[in-house]
């Protein structure tokens, strides 16, 4: 999905949802009035017409309700996967700077200073970029100049020895898990599966408007299945990019770390 | 016989398609006229993003000199946050890019070149004279303003750069002064230690003019390479010249070397104290406090100054980056001139660099931590305050002098560079006869 459908994530949760049903009622209850009369020639004459749209939809409904629920866990796992590449960048962290304030000073002052500089970076810089689908190039230098800063220590003893040895350890896997973070800033489902989404949920609701119903019955009907099929692309939409939306990472690993460390 | 049953059987008396396509028209119709009244204010409800203007901060967060850089960093980025969180500037908001220099030269050009193609309105950065005479004629290409915040050696003014930092005759001739005077001891054998570039050469080429006009000479000058720590042969030197006193340019990680090399040599700050130009609070905390105390440092602004405004900078500055942070001289001065060019903006009512210039024409002023400041429209330089503090075993100075007032700039001494001035209400520089600083004095 290009960035260019960002603003779609600016709309308030709840609007975004109604908006989405909205759109969906929308669309079936147009397509009611003005494409029906023309589908439903098509059928009139056919015996027991209702009955093979019926099976026709109920076949067409598994293979379709199976994509948007695999596609629906695919978009959850996408950002659950996020959020503990988060969760373990934030640990790691906070690991790293428990290592760095055993160093003797002034090193462990600087090397505490540096990560708390890049902790409140991410949380007032890095995290409203990510928010915009941007990834965030800043924090690269403050690690980088974290990373210079330890490798200025030189240990005078083999206590010291172990605990640089450790601290190193800890930066290659805090570097590990924020590379991995800012991998997710821009994953996404690929526009494919939504091309596919979209049709499937077209599809669905033309085979609906080959019913014969009273109208007002179609309307109801129909409505609620166009609005569940709303709610389940909103849903989508909202879990697609990890820190966008209301099913989204927030900063709050960061904040409680950073909070920790302002205490000290 | 009754006919063959139709496929279709008719549908039961109600709601009729006809009747509901008419209904919905006739809504329809009435929600088309009632529309505008019963929708006003709705929308998608995407919050406006407020406009943005970009602002770049050019300072060395990684290489030799990080240590001091990081901190100008920090504050310029404070007094960009404290603008926003007033409102932001003509009605947008500042965004802060900061990129990398490296503290090397070649990046700084680089670096100011994407700024500024990147459309910031003005940048503030550069430490070392090196990178700011580097990315100069970057800016004056762009038409685009420096600030500058870093005191330096003068002998320089560009249309195209504001400096916050004092100027030889803010520092480095009073400081002299003050060594010759009783308070500052009497001192008679001046050494002159740097490292290997342009301020410290610069710097020192005034100081020894201004000795001359004393009857002076420096008791020797020595010059080590930028980031070199090996000081042990420098500080022989001055043992065997009997000097007095030490007038120290070391710049950046430079100076752990120094200190090293003076305690190893057992040097008592009481008998020869160096007083550095480029050692303030943020340098303090990568040393050693046992090798500084005693030692002078020379600054328009310590920490320990103690006024009601200092104190609520320090607190505000505390509160977003942590309350074992530290300000100093240049951080003091990167803060005023973030607050000068709003000031500027203001008055000027855009960002235009040439509108912005022509605000500073009347002359700005603003109340800065360390007392007031204002900004010389004929130089582009700040008044400063004089000041010695004497380095405490908590990296705090104590103040032993101050001046009673801000000291006008002039980044062409005479002494040094006769002839030469410079007035940007009027005509630009004027220049001297050529002088080059390794000249015989």
């Amino acid at each position: 999905m290009s960035t260019d459908w960002f603003w779609i994530y600016d709309i308030p949760t709840a609007r975004l949802a109604l908006l989405s049903i909205a759109l969906f009622v929308g669309v079936y209850w147009s397509g009611l009035i003005l494409v029906r009369p023309f589908l439903r020639p098509l059928v009139r004459n056919i015996r027991a017409a209702n009955d093979i749209v019926g099976y026709i939809l109920s076949c067409f409904c598994v293979f379709y309700g199976l994509l948007l629920g695999l596609i629906a866990v695919t978009a959850y796992q996408n950002v659950s996967e996020a959020g503990s590449n988060v969760t373990r960048e934030a640990a790691a962290l906070s690991a790293l700077y428990e290592d760095v304030s055993r160093y003797p000073e002034p090193h462990a002052q600087n090397l505490r200073w540096l990560l708390r500089d890049y902790t409140r970076y991410v949380i007032k810089y890095a995290w409203p970029l990510q928010q915009r689908g941007v990834i965030p190039q800043e924090g690269t230098i403050r690690a980088e100049a974290f990373h210079d800063k330890l490798l200025d220590f030189q240990p005078q003893t083999p206590a010291q020895e172990i605990l640089h040895a450790e601290a190193l350890r800890q930066l290659n896997h805090f570097l590990e898990c924020r590379r991995m973070r800012l991998f997710s800033v821009k994953s996404a489902l690929p526009a494919s599966m939504w091309y596919v989404m979209l049709l499937g949920a077209f599809f669905t609701i033309l085979l609906c408007w080959l019913f014969d119903m009273t109208f007002v019955a179609h309307l109801a009907l129909g409505g609620v299945l166009a609005s569940y099929l709303g709610t389940m692309m909103y849903l989508i939409v909202d879990m697609n990019q990890p820190f966008r939306g209301d099913v989204s990472i927030t900063a709050e690993a960061f904040e409680t770390l950073y909070a920790r460390m302002n205490e000290e | 016989m009754p006919g063959p049953a139709s496929p279709n059987p008719p549908r039961p008396t109600g709601l009729s398609r006809r009747r509901a396509v008419a209904r919905a028209a006739a809504t329809c119709a009435a929600a088309r006229v009632l529309a505008p009244g019963l929708f006003v204010g709705c929308s998608l409800g995407i919050p406006p993003r407020a406009k943005t203007v970009p602002v770049g901060l050019l300072h060395s967060q990684t290489g030799t000199m990080a240590i001091s850089a990081t901190a100008l960093r920090d504050i310029d980025l404070h007094a960009i946050e404290q603008i926003n969180a007033g409102g932001g500037l003509l009605g947008c908001q500042l965004e802060a890019r900061a990129p990398d220099p490296r503290s090397r030269p070649d990046l700084f050009v680089k670096r100011a070149q994407q700024l500024l193609e990147g459309g910031v309105a003005a940048v503030f950065g550069c430490w070392t004279s090196t990178s700011r005479k580097a990315v100069l004629p970057v800016f004056e290409e762009h038409k685009k303003l420096l600030f500058y915040a870093v005191p330096y050696e003068g002998n320089e003014s560009s249309k195209y750069c504001v400096y916050g930092g004092g100027v030889p005759n803010q520092q480095i001739t009073p400081a002299i002064d003050w060594l010759l005077s009783p308070n500052g001891g009497s001192k008679k054998k001046i050494f002159l230690l740097g490292s290997d570039y342009v301020f410290p050469r610069t710097a020192n080429f005034v100081a020894k003019k201004h000795l001359a006009t004393k009857n002076l000479r420096p008791a020797g000058e020595v010059y080590l390479p930028l980031g070199d720590r090996d000081f042990s042969a420098a500080v022989q030197q001055i043992l065997f010249s009997k000097a007095d006193c030490v007038l120290s340019t070391v710049n950046g990680d430079s100076n752990l070397g120094l200190f090293q090399a003076l305690t190893d040599a057992k040097v008592d700050p009481e008998k020869l104290p160096v007083i550095s130009t480029s050692i303030a609070e943020d340098e303090l905390r990568s040393m050693m406090p046992q090798q500084v105390r005693g030692h002078l440092a020379v600054s328009s602004y310590f920490q320990s100054l103690d006024t009601a405004a200092n104190r609520e900078w320090i607190n505000g500055f505390r509160r977003e980056f942590g309350s074992d942070r530290v300000t100093d001289d240049p951080m003091e001065s990167g803060w005023c001139l973030v607050h000068l060019w709003k000031a500027a903006v203001e008055k000027a009512g855009t960002f235009e660099t040439e509108a912005v210039r022509q605000a500073f024409v009347d002359g700005l002023e603003l109340a800065g931590p360390g007392g007031p400041v204002r900004l010389d429209p004929k130089t582009q330089h700040c008044t400063k305050y004089f000041r010695v503090g004497r380095i405490r075993l908590d990296r705090q100075f104590d103040i032993i002098h101050s001046s009673d007032a801000p000291i006008e700039p002039d980044p062409y001494p005479q002494i040094a560079f006769p002839g030469w001035s410079c007035d940007w209400t009027k005509g630009g520089i004027t220049r001297g006869p050529e002088v080059s600083i390794d000249g015989d004095i």
